[in-house]
């Protein structure tokens, strides 16, 4: 027992210096002894949550008031890092998040170069210096390309990336893109050719500028065109997949073809392919020569009568009320006979 | 067409005649309807008529028909309708949202007006309202939006001016104002860059406006009708001689000076020398 009294008044509280009560509750810590309420966080005098605590300069510190104290930030999350430590370009990281600025590659254990104030792996500084200085990028590899690149897809790339479509060759940069046929426009439809290939698949020549058509062909008159290129004679105007009219070996716009050569039927306002009904200062193709009145079909034979230069036939015209009948026929005596052709 | 006597017993066999033509449509599928002179006074003698969703075609002219109604819209497919000599006094509102129709033809009618946004067609090509009771007050404001207009028929109406925004009408070929009112022409026909064929006899213009001189009414494609106007002497003078000779003579500067003396000095206007009290159109039965 005396003993024991004994140890008790050896001891003392690392924080408070003072002894021990037989009956307190003594806390072990790393072979130092404290009263409960003085193990406690140096900052917020809180126990430890859990007993979990940091040490820093001999003095104890709750997890939060460790972090808020003395954790650094991540340059990049804002978050603290504890464990590993990246420290690169004046701040910070998690090694996590310390990573090139153009591919994303974690730099922690390859290593960076800082270039124009971002940090950059080797591969990426390499292709920018390249940019910089007017050299291609290979968008698959990100190496320079030394050589002529290969332009598919809108992108550039080594040629030996790709074998052609059709051979299975190893391309270069003379490989053809061929774009895919009328109505895809996408991209991603495209495919590569080596230029045999290319020049065995017959692509088509454009009539007017001569190069190969490698999207929508139009095929009129005998020959291949460029959309942009199918014109009117006339006025040049390109089609663009308007109806067009051919005479004599030329492609006309409505309008034109109409002025140089046609006549549109009065009604269908189209321009007359076939027989073609002249009268009355207007033209009616086959389908459509007919009584303005009723719709009554007419021949070349049908005799009809004027009214402001609209035919109609015998049966409307008898049908007119009589004080109309003797309007018209006072305007048809006054006017100077030579127009109808009926 | 006098008011003869007035018969109640329903006129059976030419109603059959209108339900025959639309049942042998539909047998045949046929997108075309000749209805015309068949006794019609009403689209209700006509069951099925307004869902023949697929024609293009209906010609309903020498009928009696009154009423258009408004179910005609949902004819989407149709391009020509024909509704020339009826009784029609008013067209319904919805006729100007048939998408596809090129040509109506409402001459020889009774209409005092046209309904509200009658501009509003997307396609009309040809219009003729010959021949009913209209005049400048009738057309509704947006009457000059129907760019689309090739060919526009106002012969034997009620106009005394034409508003100057007949200009619009950019695609116009054919233009008839014969047998109105008409006091003056607006200048901006004088613009109308394809105008062919311009009508203008029998009203009770006195002057042309020089602008007029602009168009191409000189070609073997072009005419220009303007007799029976109490036209002053030069102008008379020169269309004694011809067509051809007043248009050159509107295109001089001694037309022009004498043009803007006329308007400046101008007088009451020449009286309404159209007798219309027998045309038919004025039996309207609503006034
Ligand atoms: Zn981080
Ligand atoms: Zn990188
Ligand atoms: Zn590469
Ligand atoms: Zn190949
Ligand atoms: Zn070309
Ligand atoms: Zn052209
Ligand atoms: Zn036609
Ligand atoms: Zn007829």
């Amino acid at each position: 027992m005396p003993g024991v009294t004994m140890s008790f008044s050896n001891m003392s509280c690392s924080r408070c210096g003072d002894g021990f009560d037989p009956h307190d509750k003594i806390v072990n810590s790393q072979g130092e002894l404290w009263h409960p309420q003085c193990f406690v966080c140096s900052q917020c005098f809180r126990p430890f949550p859990d007993g979990l605590f940091y040490e820093f300069e001999g003095r104890k510190y709750c997890e939060h008031d460790f972090q808020v104290l003395f954790a650094p930030c991540c340059g990049k999350c804002g978050e603290f890092v504890i464990g590993r430590v990246i420290k690169a370009m004046s701040a910070s990281w998690h090694p996590a998040c310390f990573c090139c600025a153009v591919c994303n590659k974690e730099l922690a254990d390859r290593g960076f170069v800082r270039n124009r104030n971002r940090a950059l792996c080797h591969e990426c500084n390499a292709a920018d210096k390249a940019v910089l200085s007017g050299r291609h990028i290979c968008f698959k590899c990100h190496g320079v390309i030394d050589d002529k690149p290969l332009r598919f897809r809108g992108e550039v790339y080594h040629g030996y990336h790709f074998n052609c479509t059709a051979c299975g060759v190893e391309l270069n940069s003379d490989a053809r893109e061929l774009k895919h046929r009328s109505g895809y426009t996408a991209n991603e439809m495209n495919e590569l050719y080596c230029l045999r290939c290319h020049d065995k698949m017959g692509i088509p020549i454009c009539g007017a500028c001569r190069r190969p058509i490698e999207e929508r062909v139009v095929t009129a008159l005998g020959k291949h065109w460029h959309v942009e290129h199918f014109v009117c004679a006339k006025c040049e105007k390109p089609f663009l997949g308007h109806r067009h009219y051919e005479r004599k070996g030329l492609a006309y716009c409505e309008t034109h073809y109409h002025q140089l050569f046609g006549n549109l039927c009065f009604v269908c306002n189209q321009v007359i392919g076939g027989d073609v009904f002249t009268a009355l200062n207007k033209a009616w193709c086959v389908h459509h020569f007919a009584c303005s009145f009723c719709d009554q079909k007419m021949t070349q034979k049908t005799k009809f009568y004027e009214c402001d230069l609209k035919p109609a036939c015998k049966k409307c015209y008898e049908k007119f009320p009589s004080e109309f009948r003797r309007r018209l026929r006072k305007a048809y005596d006054n006017t100077p006979k030579k127009s109808t052709s009926a | 067409m006098e008011n003869g006597p007035v018969s109640c017993l329903p006129t059976t066999p030419k109603m059959s005649k209108a339900k025959k033509v639309i049942e042998e449509a539909l047998e045949n599928q046929n997108p075309e309807l000749d209805l015309a002179d068949k006794g019609v006074v009403s689209f209700e003698e006509m069951p099925g008529l307004i869902d023949m969703h697929n024609i293009t075609r209906i010609t309903l002219s020498h009928n009696k028909i009154q009423k258009v109604p408004p179910g005609i819209a949902n004819l989407t497919q149709l391009e020509m309708l024909n509704l020339f000599n009826n009784h029609i006094e008013e067209l319904p509102v919805s006729l100007s949202s048939m998408p596809k129709l090129r040509i109506l033809n409402v001459g020889m009618n009774r209409l005092d007006s046209l309904p509200r946004g009658f501009g509003a067609f997307a396609v009309l090509e040809v219009l003729d309202l010959t021949y009913n009771n209209l005049s400048e007050t009738s057309l509704p404001g947006n009457f000059f939006m129907l760019e689309t207009l090739r060919a526009l028929y106002l012969g034997d109406n009620d106009f005394e001016t034409i508003p100057p925004e007949i200009g619009q009408l950019k695609n116009l070929q054919i233009l008839v104002l014969r047998e109105n009112d008409l006091i003056d022409i607006p200048k901006e026909i004088g613009y109308l860059p394809r105008l062919r064929e311009l009508h203008i006899q029998a009203n009770r213009l006195t002057v042309l406006p020089p602008e007029l001189g602009n168009l191409d009414l000189f070609g073997n494609k072009s005419v220009l009708r303007m007799d029976f106007n109490p036209w002053v002497a030069p102008i008379a003078d020169q269309l004694q001689v011809g067509v051809s000779h007043v248009i050159d003579y509107i295109r001089s500067e001694t037309y022009r000076y004498l043009h803007n003396r006329h308007i400046a000095a101008r007088g009451p206007p020449p009286p309404k020398l159209n007798d219309k009290t027998r045309k038919i159109s004025r039996n309207r039965q609503y006034s």
